[in-house]
């Protein structure tokens, strides 16, 4: 039996918000986001990267809001290379320079439904002790030139990090004609926590 | 031929001895599969993490494979390894997963293991670290000749993989 289709391409629709941020040593910090995609994958409507506000944390709460709107919708021949979120986080150090404070990355989910994001921000870390002091005095720290860097596998294994926060992010996930193409994307999200920190989030289903 | 996308990260690791860890992957599959895209081995970077246990390393894989049997399914196998604050490396587990074969989302913990000497090599790996390792990685996700070791209980590995399948239904297999 032929499986029948129409169409060679599939359409991902990603609409979701960054939410906010734990950091529990920072404050009044702001948050750059990218995609990074395959070569099969392009963009069809909505922004591709863009900046976040600036936020403190509250008397109330110890948590960094943002509720930064995502509305994006790509199209691809294949799922090799699906698209990443990339998030970076910035903010003032003691003496006023805009330093970073975060890098993380997460693959946007691919089966319909809503889902939640909690990934882990790092920052590179210099490898002794004066650069570190130095780093701290002038401002100057190390970063990353290309923070799609992180959404890569290759030329990681020379770098050192230290992990210092979390970024979570909710997404409410559609596709189109995937399953027309015969991908098998798994029983569809009605309602599911996941979270890279706790241990004992399982699915709803 | 029915293809098999993986498309997720290996997120970190916890329950070790120590924390500044990094981690040699690959995958394993059997002589049917053949791989389209995507890199099936690496190392992620080392992460030395300034709250908590967890070493957090978001290491992405995207693996793109075809297949003409469901023989050889493949398989993640690890190795975590310490970096003190000099530089030095130091084996803290072997370990290795089936990637799931159901579509959708999935979040694995996978259990690691070290090779135990005998009590003066412990004694010795105390005091100046190091200790033995396998010579033929293969070990770590074959089963043959493990009747030799001795091990120990080392930290998880938590991964979260999700998994597209195309065609499988169109052969007859239910997953």
């Amino acid at each position: 039996m032929e499986t029948t289709s129409n169409s060679s391409v599939f359409l991902l629709t990603v609409n979701g918000q960054i939410e906010g941020a734990n950091f529990p040593d920072y404050d009044n910090l702001y948050c750059k986001y990218c995609y990074v995609y395959g070569h099969d994958w392009a963009p069809t409507t909505g922004l591709e990267e863009g900046i976040t506000q600036i936020t403190s944390k509250s008397s109330q709460s110890h948590k960094l809001i943002w509720n930064f709107p995502l509305e994006t919708t790509f199209k691809s021949t294949n799922p090799s290379g699906w698209p990443q979120l990339v998030v970076s986080v910035y903010g003032p150090d003691v003496f006023g320079n805009d330093v970073v404070r975060g890098y993380g990355a997460t693959h946007i989910p691919f089966t319909p439904g809503q889902h939640i994001r909690t990934i882990p921000m790092f920052v590179p870390e210099p490898t002794w002790r004066l650069q570190k002091f130095t780093g701290w005095l002038l401002g100057r720290r190390p970063e990353y030139t290309d923070p799609k860097v992180v959404a890569h596998g290759e030329g990681r294994e020379v770098t050192r990090v230290r992990s210092q926060g979390f970024v979570t992010i909710s997404f409410h996930i559609m596709t189109k004609d995937m399953k027309r193409m015969g991908y098998d994307t798994g029983p569809t999200n009605s309602s599911t926590v996941q979270s890279a920190t706790s241990s004992q989030s399982r699915d709803a289903q | 031929m029915a293809e098999l996308h993986i498309i997720g990260q290996i997120i970190g690791a916890s329950g070790f001895p120590q924390n500044s860890l990094f981690c040699k992957w690959g995958v394993h599959t059997g002589g049917a599969w053949r791989l389209l895209s995507g890199l099936k081995e690496g190392q992620t970077q080392v992460d030395n993490p300034q709250t908590g246990d967890m070493a957090y390393w978001s290491h992405p894989i995207d693996l793109h494979y075809a297949t003409k049997g469901l023989q050889g399914w493949p398989k993640i196998y690890l190795q975590v390894w310490h970096q003190d604050s000099f530089g030095r490396c130091q084996l803290y587990g072997y370990g290795y997963c089936h990637v799931p074969s159901s579509p959708g989302h999935h979040r694995i913990s996978c259990v690691t293991w070290r090779p135990l000497g005998s009590w003066q090599e412990q004694l010795a790996q105390m005091f100046v670290g190091g200790g033995p390792q396998l010579r033929n990685p293969d070990l770590i996700y074959s089963g043959a000749d493990r009747y030799r070791l001795h091990t120990e209980t080392m930290g998880t590995v938590e991964l979260e993989l999700g998994i597209i399948m195309r065609h499988f239904d169109k052969y007859g297999v239910e997953s």
